[in-house]
């Protein structure tokens, strides 16, 4: 203790004025993305690559200053981090964001000839690395002003809102837009398709692994074997799964017929699910086994010692303070599942990898892009929302 | 009493050491097979494929399929390593420490991005080809990493960084000699993570037009011709194992260093 005391004590690092450096750079790196890249792209159609516009032609010296002083708003606000000022900036960072669209609008505006119905309008480089570094904006402000995870999620999703308005209203020439006005019913199978995927593999990795970390409790040797065979699964990738999947699937296929009758083939949804299934039981088995085992001894031996049963003590006091780890071990299970599920797509299972193959195919960068985003928010959604469902389901309240 | 016990317990890790790289031998044995000799195994892909033209992949030799995709996997990793854990050092530093939170939530929050999602976001900023597979697995490959340096670096004792100073060590040295050292088995399971995971996003890499063992695949899928696919899972697979029992003897052999240091 005497050493402790001997060591020199380290000081306060700031002493009076003390800004908040993460969001000032974040803020100067959005209005270095802003003045320097590109910030929409026009193209004549579908296919020719777009050119790109900085920020005077897409918005003018008025939308250019309105921007810029907006994005320096974040910066300045920063310099000093009250919790006032911190909630000013959350309410700034959101309205940025729900600005974007209107900004697309002008910009369409201003660039596009009425002439030309096939031109569209694509989103440059500079609006993604803003709408990403408000993204960490927003995880900042979120971790100084100790808020949980759902509050963050419904402003972006009224965001979300507002950009699906502008989006239905007055932005046809957005890329995106057009490519999904395209072929709106495919899409909305597609979402459809991804989620039942993603639904029926999850729901039955859950039992089954369920059940096998029950048994592995029952049967020691089980444990290790079975965690060997599900860790050497997840070795292999997820592609060579599915081929491997494919040839012994389409000679049972050809060679059984009341499997053949079920819906088993080489190629569809059979193997697809059979590949999801198996890698999601890895993180299910191990995070139920974990969290049943780590339930402690004492609670345990005290609901003996209240009288209850082995069936009132596993449903009443264990299964409800696992709840949270277990439910983490769903949450990595689904957002990995939404993952692989768009390689399915591969095999012929369909879902939103249909479209960002079909679009690398085509090279048709706005289709691959109607793919992928709503693959990343319905990932980015499942992700929020069963943590916080963990956080609230967390013995003791959410903190 | 206590040298007793790490004595045995080397002893122990010493007697186990012949066995240990039996895994990563085996897998690399099968994967040098399955490369040089696949044409030997001409009569069953004939099996299984009995109609098709051609049952051996022969648009690029299998040697050079998996040189690309060893040389895409291992430049994405030397950069991801060193960024990532320079990135982790940094945020524990204390002049980087006002980063710690948003770098923290951004490595897990990463994990929820599909690989697919990020291959094929790369793709209209980078166009066709090997560049933004490389980009892509190195954003990819950079969280576990990250988040693992974290982790290690964290899980260091305050005490013994305290004792280390007191002995007069200065940062640095407390960085490279002490910390380093204490954290380098998390940092490498993040490695390993990393690696295993790139293995299997390159694959997809063939989507766009980049040519590696995701080739055979692809265009087995497209063709219809089952046995491209197997043999392009077959190579995979045993890669990826190979390299993953790698990682598993190097894993052992630091924290068997560490045990009986």
């Amino acid at each position: 203790m005497s050493l402790m005391d001997a060591l020199p004590t380290p000081r306060l690092r700031w002493e009076g004025w003390h800004p908040n450096v993460v969001l000032v750079s974040l803020s100067l790196i959005m209005l270095a993305a802003f003045w320097l890249l590109d910030v929409v792209s026009m193209a004549p159609n579908r296919i020719v690559l777009g050119t790109g516009h900085g920020a005077l032609e897409a918005f003018g010296w008025p939308g250019a200053l309105l921007a810029t002083l907006l994005l320096s708003f974040i910066g300045i606000l920063a310099c000093q981090p009250t919790h006032r000022h911190y909630r000013a900036l959350f309410a700034a960072v959101i309205v940025i964001m729900a600005l974007m669209p209107v900004g697309l609008m002008a910009s369409s505006y201003l660039l596009i000839d009425p002439e030309m119905p096939q031109a569209r309008l694509g989103m440059g480089a500079a609006y993604w690395v803003v709408l990403f570094v408000l993204l960490l904006c927003l995880v900042e402000l979120r971790l100084r002003l100790n808020l949980t995870r759902i509050w963050p999620t419904l402003w972006l999703c009224g965001v979300a809102l507002v950009w699906w308005l502008c989006a239905a209203f007055g932005l046809e020439t957005l890329a995106l837009v057009q490519e999904f006005k395209a072929r709106d019913q495919q899409f909305l199978s597609a979402v459809a398709q991804h989620i039942k995927l993603v639904g029926i593999a999850v729901s039955v990795s859950i039992i089954l692994g369920l059940a096998l970390a029950m048994l592995m409790r029952r049967y020691a040797r089980l444990q290790k074997g079975a965690f060997a065979v599900l860790n050497f699964l997840q070795t292999i990738p997820s592609l060579a799964l599915f081929g491997l999947l494919l040839a012994p699937l389409a000679w049972l296929a050809a060679n059984v017929p009341f499997l053949a009758q079920l819906g088993v083939s080489g190629i569809g949804t059979t193997p697809a699910l059979i590949a999801l299934i198996g890698y999601s039981l890895l993180p299910i088995v191990r995070n139920t086994y974990t969290a049943l085992e780590q339930v402690s001894f004492d609670t345990l031996e005290a609901a003996k010692g209240m009288g209850m049963r082995a069936g009132q003590r596993f449903w009443q006091v264990r299964l409800p303070l696992a709840l949270p780890v277990l439910l983490e071990g769903v949450r990595i299970t689904t957002v990995q599942a939404i993952g692989l599920t768009a390689v399915a797509a591969l095999i012929g299972a369909g879902g939103l990898g249909t479209f960002i193959f079909q679009g690398l195919g085509q090279a048709a960068m706005d289709m691959v892009l109607l793919g992928a985003l709503p693959i990343l928010m319905l990932a980015l959604v499942v992700d929020a929302g069963l943590g916080a469902l963990a956080e609230a389901l967390r013995p003791g309240g959410t903190r | 009493m206590e040298t007793r016990v790490s004595n045995s317990l080397s002893a122990a890790q010493t007697h186990k050491k012949a066995p240990q790289w039996l895994w990563p031998l085996l897998w690399g044995a099968l994967l040098m097979m399955s490369v040089f000799a696949m044409s030997a195994a001409e009569s069953l892909f004939r099996w299984i494929e009995p109609d098709a033209r051609q049952v051996i992949y022969d648009r690029a030799g299998f040697v050079t399929l998996l040189g690309r995709h060893l040389f895409v996997v291992g430049i994405a990793a030397v950069v991801t390593i060193i960024v990532g854990v320079a990135a982790g050092i940094a945020v524990t530093r204390r002049w980087g420490c006002d980063f710690l939170p948003l770098v923290a939530q951004l490595a897990s929050l990463g994990q929820t991005f599909p690989p697919v999602a990020v291959l094929a976001l790369a793709v209209p900023v980078l166009g066709f080809g090997t560049l933004p597979i490389i980009v892509a697995l190195m954003l990819y490959g950079l969280l576990p990493i990250v988040r693992n340096t974290l982790a290690g670096l964290q899980g260091v004792e305050g005490d013994i960084k305290t004792a280390a100073h007191a002995m007069g060590m200065k940062p640095t040295q407390i960085l490279c000699q002490v910390e380093l050292p204490l954290a380098a088995p998390v940092i490498l399971a993040g490695i390993r993570t990393s690696v295993t995971i790139n293995i299997a996003t390159a694959a997809l890499g063939a989507t766009v037009g980049a040519s590696n063992l995701g080739d055979p695949i692809i265009s087995g899928i497209v063709n219809g011709n089952m046995a491209y696919v197997v043999q392009g899972a077959l190579t995979i697979a045993l890669l990826a194992l190979t390299i993953d029992s790698l990682f598993e003897v190097l894993q052992r052999q630091l924290r068997a260093r560490i045990s009986s240091a």
